[in-house]
């Protein structure tokens, strides 16, 4: 039922079928109707010229005896053919001899020259009347009257023709529209079964866009895009399968390295607490990574959701310089710009700013300097991590928000940091950037100010709440 | 301080009721939430250590049956999901605190002696252990009569350290206490600040009150 009411072929076939019917209906009605308007032309031209025939005769002949006689001969052979004469007296001539004719006349009642039809003892007859001037003197009336019925038996032979020919036509108009129909939903078809065929291993599969349909290329076309990304995607998603697999693999061989060797003879106290010691930093790592992983998966899916609070953005970066300058013991930091305040999520924010501070220290050399300023840019609050320092390749620039990409070959850390800080500034509506050259690294962050005026201390809170 | 602990996982639950024991509380382990219920209904616990995923009778059924009976024991629940819904959840059917698994043991044992100790005791004024002095108000620190100056920094992590003698304190719980930094980050920042607290209160004197455990954290204690 369902699959019926909605198949494409069978709506476009009914479609044309009643399309077909009605302008063969129309054409059969305007066929039937000239035929009608031809008939009755005929029959009239006839009757016109009986009842001129009848006129002359009867304003010729002397008497109605010789009127009579004149017109029985006239009339000879004529058959389906009434006409009635009637003088001041009575009935002067009937054809054919019969009471038909005087009943007819009598039916005729006030008709003129214009063709009436009336019906008589189950017949059809079309009829004219006039009056004519006898000879003697005598204003007659003449009625002549033609049986209509072949022509109107034609026309009913023609009209139920025509509707058994209609409800052929619009049978076979069906089943050929089934088939046209069909026959254009080829191409769908195909697509259906490309697309069919396509599984997550064969991605790379796509919809040739030559030979399709114009009607149909603008979806083939953006169901290859689709494919495209789908590809894309599931490439990302094994590689970094692949990576991760990889990540967790490695602390894992240390950890059972260490144990077994570690077991493979009686040690002192010591050494098994050095092992465990050992042992419980390298688990921790591993749940700091898992973490971290499944914070990435779901800012991937767009699960990470930031509460959106007023964050003084100098008064952030005070606190993170308290806490990461401890690590700057030989560079120099610097906080500078304007007392900005954005709406987000205190956590996220002074994670996503401090693994850039963080990554920026450890980048300086000894006597460098790390920077970190706050400007209002286009709407936006700018802040800029900088540091000085040899310059990140241009190859490694591309990938540095990678998950796993270390721009330094063997790196401390667990390649992540700078991917979280970019997934929470993605997830607060901002973008970050970053550019090197020469001596200098800079990494760009924007996000959206809040409403009110910036700049203008915020009577804000959670400004205060620090 | 008896302390009750709901956790299905055996070994979880084994290890829970050793370290807890060890480090001088009276634990009783049940491994289902019916058990947890009865128990936590009986009285006579000073805490309740809840795991939210549980066979049968569920952690918060387990905690909503509690707070519905009028027991006002705190409660600290353990979590696998880092779920945002799952923390409102808890707290708001009256859980005090919360722990995502996995977590430091050292984490869960500050989180236990806050919780027994909120609204119990008065924080002191004046801290002290062995010839270290710190005057909470006047911001004033002292070792062997000596004068030390401390940054502010400085200072508050020597004040966490003296507020809980004895007690292992993990690098996250420090640098969340300390600097409000509340994320688990691969840096050895507090390592350093430690350093150089040592390097002001600890390495000229005698004894040393400051103690790495490697692996877990800090302890300041007298050895």
């Amino acid at each position: 039922m369902g699959h019926w009411r909605h198949s494409i072929t069978l709506r476009l076939s009914l479609a044309f079928a009643l399309l077909a019917t009605l302008v063969f209906a129309a054409l059969g009605a305007y066929l039937s109707r000239s035929a009608d308007a031809h008939m009755a032309e005929l029959d009239a031209h006839e009757l016109f010229g009986k009842l001129a025939l009848t006129r002359h005769v009867g304003s010729r002949e002397p008497t109605p005896a010789a009127l009579a006689a004149r017109l029985n001969d006239v009339l000879i052979g004529e058959h389906g053919v009434l006409v009635a004469v009637d003088g001041e007296k009575g009935p002067i001539f009937n054809w054919p001899d019969s009471p038909l004719a005087g009943q007819l006349a009598a039916a005729a009642g006030a008709a003129g020259e214009t063709p009436v039809r009336l019906t008589l003892v189950g017949r059809d007859y079309r009829v004219v009347a006039g009056n004519v001037q006898t000879a003697w003197g005598e204003t007659a009336r003449v009625v002549v009257g033609r049986d209509i019925r072949h022509h109107t038996d034609f026309l009913d032979q023609l009209q139920r023709d025509f509707w058994l020919a209609l409800l052929a036509a619009a049978l076979l108009t069906v089943v050929v529209g089934i088939l046209i129909a069909r026959h254009g939903m080829r191409p769908v078809r195909a697509i259906a079964q490309t697309a069919g065929q396509i599984s997550a291993g064969q991605l790379a599969a796509r919809i040739p866009e030559t030979d399709v349909p114009p009607e149909l290329a603008e979806l083939v076309v953006s169901f290859n895009a689709m494919l495209g990304r789908l590809e894309e995607s599931f490439q990302r998603l094994s590689d970094f399968s692949a990576d991760l697999a990889h990540e967790l693999r490695t602390p894992i061989h240390t950890l059972r390295m260490q144990t077994e060797v570690s077991l493979a003879k009686p040690r002192s106290n010591d050494e098994y607490r050095d092992l465990l010691a050992s042992n419980l930093e390298e688990y921790e790592r591993l749940s700091r990574m898992i973490a971290d992983m499944l914070f990435l998966a779901k800012a991937e899916h767009g699960l990470i959701v930031p509460q959106r609070e007023a964050i003084p953005l100098l008064e952030l970066g005070r606190q993170l310089f308290d806490y990461y300058g401890i690590l700057a013991e030989s560079q120099q930091l610097v906080l500078e710009g304007d007392e900005l305040t954005v709406r987000g999520d205190r956590l996220m924010l002074q994670r996503a700013i401090g693994n850039l501070l963080l990554n920026a220290i450890q980048h300086t050399p000894a006597g460098g300097r790390v920077a970190l300023s706050v400007h209002s840019r286009e709407g936006m609050a700018a802040i800029t991590v900088s540091n000085t320092g040899p310059a990140i390749p241009e190859t490694a620039l591309r990938t540095i928000f990678e998950r796993f990409i270390r721009a330094d070959q063997g790196g401390e850390g667990s390649g992540l940091g700078l991917a979280i800080a970019r997934s929470i500034v993605l997830a607060h509506g901002g973008n970050l950037t970053a550019r090197s050259s020469g001596e200098i690294t800079e990494f760009s962050l924007t996000l959206p100010l809040t409403d009110s005026q910036p700049g203008i201390g915020e009577p804000q809170p959670a400004a205060s709440s620090q | 301080m008896k302390i009750l602990i709901v956790e299905d996982e055996a070994k979880t639950g084994d290890y829970l009721k050793q370290g807890l024991s060890e480090a001088g509380f009276t634990a009783d382990l049940v491994r289902n939430g019916l058990d947890g219920m009865h128990e936590g209904l009986s009285g006579g616990h000073d805490l309740l250590i809840l795991d939210v995923n549980l066979p049968g009778l569920d952690g918060w059924q387990v905690l909503k049956t509690l707070r519905a009976a009028g027991r006002e024991l705190p409660v600290l629940f353990l979590t696998a999901r880092d779920q945002v819904e799952d923390r409102v959840k808890g707290l708001e059917l009256g859980a005090d605190d919360y722990l995502v698994k996995p977590f430091a043991f050292s984490e869960l044992l500050a989180r236990v002696r806050t919780l027994l100790r909120r609204g119990r005791v008065r924080e002191a004024e004046t801290l002290a252990l062995a010839d270290l002095e710190l005057d909470v108000l006047k911001r004033r620190a002292t070792r062997a009569g000596q004068r030390i100056d401390l940054t502010a920094k400085e200072f508050a992590l020597l004040e966490l350290f003296l507020r809980r003698p004895g007690e292992v304190l993990s690098r996250s719980f420090i640098a969340s206490q300390v600097w409000d930094m509340n994320f688990d980050s691969d840096t050895n920042v507090v390592e350093v600040a430690i350093r150089r607290l040592r390097a002001k209160i600890d390495d000229d004197f005698t004894p040393r009150l400051i103690h790495t455990l490697r692996g877990m954290g800090y302890v300041m204690e007298i050895r």
